[in-house]
């Protein structure tokens, strides 16, 4: 995967150069992938306000938690039954805190699970390259793009980089 | 160009130098001045805290390991003689072992609340400390863990808690509050600890390649194995974020059902004292209140040790303290509640348990010094005290302000509310509804050994963690910190 990486990336000092450069990349058509030292909202605007399914994976898995929740009880309470003076076999109300609970701690692991896979996944279908990877300054200051493109628009890349007063731009010829 | 390698970007002298000015003092979000930080200072005051502790550090260390070893002792003799070593008989059933459980779980509140609760409520001052506070909540709710465990008396068969397929063909009684206790607190440890881990992960990104820029290769591998292979790509902030966000959604529910569960391991219980709906307001109220009483405990002297004025201001220290003045005084409310409902409630047993806790036989006995003082009565008088009395001077800002009164008085409010717990516990089982069944309860050594072990395994665990571990959220620091631009100041 790396190895196969073809495209420019360069480095930011400033939040509103990246975030113009951004713009006028997907202008032109590319998906860059942008890296940042914390979240932005500026980021995500420029971006286009890209969205995550992650909610979907918990209100499912929630969902699944708050079923197993009521109906374990359920069926133990009906598998063997303890009668106590009249009180109902299937009770309700006693079981809304299992169902509760349930469904926090399926949602919860599956939020987990969910956005890990997601990450994996989206990591996979949009690779940077080793440098990129390695460039310390991501995680201290400094703001990073990086566009996939082919050899023919390496020039055009690079030169919008530095338009927008990129620090240090590089281009990976695969 | 061609692509770079590490060592070159290493060897650039332009990592060195300050890449922006600080920001006028004024910008970023009120009180907090580490606001007006740039990132790059952020990550070095971070890093600065886990350097090579000072000699003292280690003393410290070494007695919350001494209380640890106490309470190891205590607690291999309880497990190989067995509870009846404890004083816990009939008809006191519950002593120390469910007063520390309680107090612990407590404990465990402030954490969440402050990570969740105040995360999506927007509040900015809980940045610099909902870190450690969650770290709290995991220290203490593994803590709270070991009693209920160890009250069993054989601890080994404790995996019969839990329903699963047995030759027995017996489940666990899902109508009892037992019952609800271990899913109530195993879902909140799993979620505390779920939450915990998911936010460490960008700021071991970020400890990982600061060892590496300082050449420590050692830490950086293993902060590498924490972070999990985080870049803070855009992707990777997307689902994070919103993960985040539906993790204190989670969490949130959590805070307030958890204590009400607990509460309700007394309430459903048709014992004087015990059997009352104000149970779970209640509880979850002191819960908040001893938490964040114990965050400040906590957080005072780290503040102090690693000189985090900047981070840990006196507006933080302002807004925690405004939280513990209103829960103290919906938890004096709830005290006197309880005492007119008892009253109102014409019946004579619960008019004699409240009766008892302030006045009983037992202050006769104490003042005429045939018998110490008693616990139970002990209990009720330093509750009022320290719970209800000695957070009032919280109303004046001057003493909001003065960081000695107000880690005293936080110090005050956990022995208060350790002592809460034990005068709901210890009194209403030792008035019940016959004469015949009233009992008294004296802890054992091994007992108070145990509650001592508590303490120095809680803190054992927090002091390794701030020094092993970023005690403050590093990538929200820089998210509430003013970002850098080329062209003019960022509007919050």
């Amino acid at each position: 995967m790396n190895t196969k990486f073809s495209g420019v990336w360069g480095t930011f000092e400033y939040l509103d150069d990246t975030t113009e450069a951004i713009e006028e990349l997907r202008q032109k058509g590319a998906k860059p992938t942008v890296l940042s030292p914390c979240p932005r909202h500026e980021i995500d605007h420029a971006l286009g306000e890209p969205q995550s399914p992650v909610p979907f994976i918990s209100l499912f898995f929630g969902a699944m938690g708050c079923l197993i929740g009521y109906s374990l009880p359920a069926w133990t309470a009906s598998d063997w039954v303890l009668p106590v003076g009249g009180k109902p076999i299937v009770a309700i109300a006693p079981f809304t805190i299992i169902g509760f609970e349930m469904t926090i701690l399926h949602a919860a692991i599956f939020t987990l699970l969910g956005l890990t896979i997601l990450i994996i996944i989206d990591s996979l279908k949009n690779p940077i390259p080793r440098a990129a990877r390695e460039y310390l300054r991501f995680q201290r200051d400094r703001f990073g793009i990086v566009v996939r493109c082919e050899a023919s628009q390496y020039t055009l890349y690079e030169d919008l980089l530095k338009k927008y007063q990129a620090e240090e731009v590089y281009v990976e010829k695969g | 160009m061609a692509s770079t390698t590490v060592e070159e970007i290493v060897a650039d002298s332009s990592l060195n130098r300050p890449f922006r000015e600080e920001i006028d003092e004024h910008r970023g979000h009120p009180g907090i001045r580490a606001t007006t930080f740039n990132y790059a200072q952020i990550n070095d005051d971070m890093v600065e805290m886990l350097e090579k502790p000072h000699p003292s550090y280690f003393l410290l260390v070494l007695g919350f390991l001494s209380c640890l070893l106490l309470g190891a002792v205590s607690l291999a003799i309880q497990v190989d003689v067995g509870i009846g070593n404890s004083g816990i008989s009939h008809p006191i059933a519950w002593g120390f072992y469910i007063t520390d459980f309680v107090f612990w779980i407590g404990i465990g509140h402030a954490g969440t609340l402050i990570s969740a609760v105040f995360y999506l409520t927007r509040a900015p001052w809980r940045t610099a400390i909902y870190r450690s506070a969650e770290a709290m909540t995991v220290f203490a709710v593994l803590t709270a863990g070991l009693f209920p465990l160890l009250h069993t008396g054989r601890p080994w068969l404790a995996y019969w808690l839990i329903p699963y397929p047995n030759e027995r063909y017996l489940w666990v009684n899902f109508k009892s509050p037992l019952a609800w206790d271990v899913f109530a607190v195993t879902t909140y440890m799993s979620v505390s600890i779920m939450f915990f881990l998911l936010g460490l992960v960008p700021d071991m990104a970020i400890m990982r390649d600061e060892a590496k820029r300082r050449g420590k290769i050692l830490q950086a591998k293993i902060y590498a194995v924490f972070a999990m292979s985080w870049r803070g790509t855009n992707h990777q902030w997307v689902h994070f974020m919103r993960g985040y966000l539906i993790f204190a959604a989670l969490a949130t529910p959590l805070v307030f059902s958890v204590h009400s569960i607990v509460s309700w391991d007394f309430a459903m219980a048709s014992i004087p004292g015990w059997h009352t709906t104000i149970f779970a307001p209640y509880f979850v109220a002191g819960a908040i209140f001893s938490g964040l009483a114990m965050v400040m405990t906590v957080l005072i002297p780290v503040r102090v040790v690693f000189r985090l004025e900047d981070y840990i201001s006196y507006h933080v220290v302002n807004k925690v303290c405004q939280v513990i003045l209103f829960t103290s005084v919906i938890v004096g409310y709830a005290y006197a509640t309880e005492f007119f409902i008892a009253w109102y409630s014409g019946s004579p047993y619960e008019r004699a348990v409240f009766y008892f806790r302030p006045f009983g036989h037992m202050a006769t006995w104490s003042l005429t010094g045939d018998q110490p003082v008693s616990f139970p009565l002990l209990a009720f008088y330093l509750m009022v005290f320290c719970n209800v009395i000695a957070p009032i001077p919280l109303w004046r800002k001057k003493v909001r302000n003065n960081l000695v009164a107000v880690w005293i008085i936080c110090g005050l409010i956990n022995v208060g509310m350790w002592f809460e717990r034990f005068n709901i516990v210890g009194s209403s089982l030792q008035r019940d509804f016959h004469p015949y069944n009233w009992g008294e309860y004296w802890p054992t050594l091994v007992e108070v050994g145990i509650t001592i072990g508590s303490f120095g395994f809680f803190f054992t665990l927090f002091s390794l963690f701030v020094k092993a571990l970023p005690p403050m959220a590093i990538m929200e620091l820089k998210e509430a910190a003013e970002p850098p631009m080329r062209k003019g100041h960022h509007e919050h």
